[in-house]
């Protein structure tokens, strides 16, 4: 089953520089899909999540076109063949694609 | 025959493979149902031997890791060692290479993989010791498996024909044994080596896989240990990325210390190439050694006896640069475009010139450093400052840092939000939270102020190493006499306006602290409403705002030699957070408070609306001492003499919340400060 993640530009240097990466592993919830994600990946996780293990204030979650907000969190069914979207909220002030390495 | 063997609960099924370290089968555990990998390590061991090995294979056993091959049991059996492992179904990378290597952004995904688990070995003071490509395994899905940490001193201390066997056939990369061509020089001296003699090992194997050849070669193991600790690595060929060539030829340096020091930061470099491709690396200049290299400013060029001004704004950090003159300035920046930079540091001890930095966006807060003025940063891949998950604390933002004592040049300590104190003992790598303070009863009454409940500065006594204060917005000061360990208030005398007690034990809102290293007794104090002297180490505070036009304000900051001088910028309310009257003038006592004198020349006294955040103002060390302060409409000042004139050497920034001064290549001691000949008593 795999699952495939859509990645903001600042994120992309922490995950080979793509903007969407496919993992291969099964998954039943949100949590889980994006452990598989930071264990690939272990720089996406403190910065998409804090040291409690929350997903950061100014960060959605997307599985397919639902804000995981409403679906339950970080306890959202994850499908097989689902899409993830991390997209930083509009609130979330600036960010900074030069300095995250896509320059 | 060993198939069909029962050792314990474990059914030998095949033999998969004959290591440097023994035989390896595939088994059948009969319990749990699952196929294992069962590793006789064929060595006759004493039973002390026995009892490190154990110990050790434990303490490996511990790790969990996806890039680290789990160990599920250790045992023995017959007189028999053994290691059960987790059964992986791929290739080692000594049997991936062929005869011309792997392509580069193959190598570079492994890299940063086995990285990744020597970094999280290395956490938990495991070092591997036997790092090669014949102990690293590649699943078909690309997932690397670092096999067999910890394991390889013991084995090769206790079987000394292993290492013997290893020498006859030096070139035989993943041969058994094959251990000498991946020892670092340390090593190959007789030194016991540590985590950085992984890191060695890791960039023989990035060379290996990108060349299929080993970067030092010799016909007998004499002639490859003379190569490993005297000769440069044979010259990678032209068509493997600069950046990538720049990080395995720093893994190879022969001395441990002009090394990558983590392993953290050798992932970082690996990660940081993978998104610029060698197509976008510049022509010259130093490449990629940190994820975040700068592009699109010019850096500033630094020498001994410069004079550096760091200013952190809520859009990114500018570096500023002058001779010791100071008069003409040049601005570099901003670095870390958008993020906020609450804590910028200078550590200058031990040689150092390295440029710490906080920095905090929608991504979380990282504590970042630049040994090269700003060129290239660290890129953590995990927060270095975090709250441990029992304290159920998050961190909000990193407020400041500040380096040890000269006598401890690898101690640090940040000030954080929500208000805690953490402390590095190796410099910077890793940090702990304080916890004699973060435990303190009154924590839970603390309240935040307007900018959130932040520790916001710190100060060490020079003198004594178990003394150092903390002050804490709304909690107040706080001192410890042992070293961290238990923390008291130190607000008698100060006074808070908005509760019905006036003199509370704590909760005020003090804004900065500032004392001076030759009489480490007297501190000074300006609170939300308030100007204080203690002249007994913050146990009592005396008001001392006799003619300033208001006593409001946010930042002190003292003469780097005169202990009696003490510049503050008095800001009119706290209705009307900006300069009183429209003038902006520095305020300067020389007698310790006794009475304050405005300096205004240079400074604009028609409408200049103006704010001086607390962290903004700071001194040189020189004679006579720079003066310099940032405002939250993005201009800097600097005197260069004392207070007495000003010239604005930088406009147009964004808000200023952090200024710091250093000059460049000065050693602490030579400004010992009681050896100062201006150091006047009040």
């Amino acid at each position: 089953m795999a699952l495939t993640f859509l990645l903001p530009g600042p994120l992309r240097s922490f995950a080979g520089g793509n903007a969407e990466v496919t993992i291969e592993q099964p998954a039943a919830v949100l949590a889980e899909a994006l452990e598989s994600l930071w264990q690939h990946y272990p720089g996406l996780r403190d910065r998409m999540a804090t040291e409690q293990g929350q997903i950061r204030e100014h960060i959605n979650v997307f599985v397919g076109s639902d804000d995981v907000r409403y679906t339950g969190g970080l306890q959202t069914p994850v499908a097989g063949g689902a899409e993830i979207s991390i997209i930083p909220a509009i609130s979330g002030g600036a960010i900074s694609p030069r300095i995250e390495g896509s320059s | 025959m060993m198939i069909g063997k029962v050792f314990g609960h474990y059914r030998i099924i095949a033999k998969l493979g004959e290591g440097g370290m023994g035989v390896v089968y595939r088994a059948h555990d009969e319990v749990l149902e699952r196929d294992v990998a069962l590793k006789f390590l064929g060595a006759t061991l004493d039973s002390e031997a026995r009892h490190t090995l154990l110990e050790e294979a434990r303490a490996a056993s511990a790790l969990s890791h996806p890039n680290i091959c789990t160990v599920h049991e250790v045992g023995e059996s017959g007189g028999e060692f053994y290691i059960v492992m987790e059964l992986i179904e791929g290739k080692s990378l000594s049997d991936l290479i062929g005869s011309h290597g792997l392509a580069y952004q193959t190598v570079m995904r492994y890299g940063s993989q086995i990285s990744s688990a020597l970094s999280h070995a290395h956490g938990r003071g495991i070092i591997h010791r036997d790092l090669k490509t014949s102990n690293v395994m590649a699943t078909p899905e690309g997932l690397i498996r670092v096999l067999d940490f910890g394991l390889a001193r013991r084995i090769v201390s206790v079987a000394p024909d292993e290492g013997t066997r290893s020498m006859r056939r030096p070139d035989a990369p993943g041969s058994t044994g094959g251990t000498l061509p991946y020892m670092a020089p340390e090593m190959l001296r007789g030194e016991p080596g540590d985590h950085r003699s992984d890191l060695w090992a890791l960039g023989v194997v990035l060379y290996e896989l990108l060349t299929a050849q080993l970067p030092f070669r010799g016909r007998t193991s004499f002639e490859l240990s003379s190569a490993i600790i005297h000769e440069a690595p044979a010259p990678l060929p032209p068509r493997i990325p600069p950046g990538l060539a720049a990080i395995i030829l720093r893994c190879l340096a022969k001395e441990p210390a002009m090394r990558y020091q983590r392993a953290g930061e050798v992932q970082a470099a690996l990660d940081a190439v993978q998104v610029v491709g060698p197509a976008a690396e510049p022509a010259n200049g130093p490449r990629g050694l940190h994820t975040i290299v700068h592009r699109g400013t010019k850096h500033l060029v630094v020498r001994n006896g410069d004079v550096l001004v760091l200013a952190g704004t809520m859009k990114g950090a500018f570096l500023l640069r002058s001779t010791a003159r100071r008069a003409r300035w040049e601005i570099a920046g901003p670095y870390f475009h958008g993020q906020q930079i609450y804590a910028l540091a200078w550590d200058g001890r031990d040689g150092r010139h390295r440029v710490w930095a906080s920095t905090t966006n929608m991504w979380g807060s990282f504590l970042r450093s630049s040994d090269d003025y700003g060129r290239t940063w660290t890129d953590p891949v995990e927060a270095p400052i975090r709250f441990p998950a029992d304290s159920g604390a998050t961190l909000k933002n990193i407020w400041q840092i500040l380096m040890g004592r000269p006598t401890e040049p690898n101690v640090m300590y940040c000030g954080v939000e929500p208000a805690a104190l953490f402390e590095s003992c190796d410099d910077g790598q890793n940090w702990s939270l304080v916890r004699g303070l973060f435990d303190h009863p009154h924590r839970p009454r603390w309240m935040p102020g307007m900018g959130g409940l932040a520790l916001h500065t710190i100060l060490l006594d020079p003198q004594s190493n178990e003394r150092m204060y903390v002050a804490i917005s709304a909690g107040g000061v706080y001192a410890t006499e042992d070293g961290g360990r238990t923390w008291q208030a130190r607000n008698r005398g100060v006074r808070v306006v908005y509760t019905p007690d006036k003199y509370p034990e704590f909760g005020q809102c003090v804004h900065k602290i500032t004392l001076h290293p030759a009489r480490p007794e007297r501190l000074f104090l300006q609170n939300h409403w308030g100007l204080y002297r203690s002249d007994n180490y913050g146990e009592g505070w005396q008001d001392i705002a006799h003619g300033v036009p208001s006593d409001f304000g946010y930042t002190i900051v003292a003469h780097p030699h005169d202990p009696g001088c003490v510049y503050i910028v008095p800001i009119e309310s706290d209705e009307f957070r900006c300069t009183p009257e429209g003038r902006l003038r520095v305020y300067r006592t020389r007698n310790a408070g006794e009475s304050w004198e405005a300096l205004t020349r240079g400074l604009p006294q028609k409408r200049a609306y103006e704010t001086v955040l607390r962290d903004s103002m700071a001194v040189d060390s020189l004679e006579p001492a720079g003066i310099y302060f940032g405002t939250r409409s993005g201009q800097i000042y600097a005197s260069p003499d004392d207070g007495k004139n000003w010239e604005r050497i930088a406009e147009g920034l964004p808000p200023v919340v952090c200024v710091k001064a250093a000059v460049v290549g000065e050693r602490a001691a030579r400004r010992s400060p009681a050896g100062n000949r201006k150091a006047r008593k009040k």
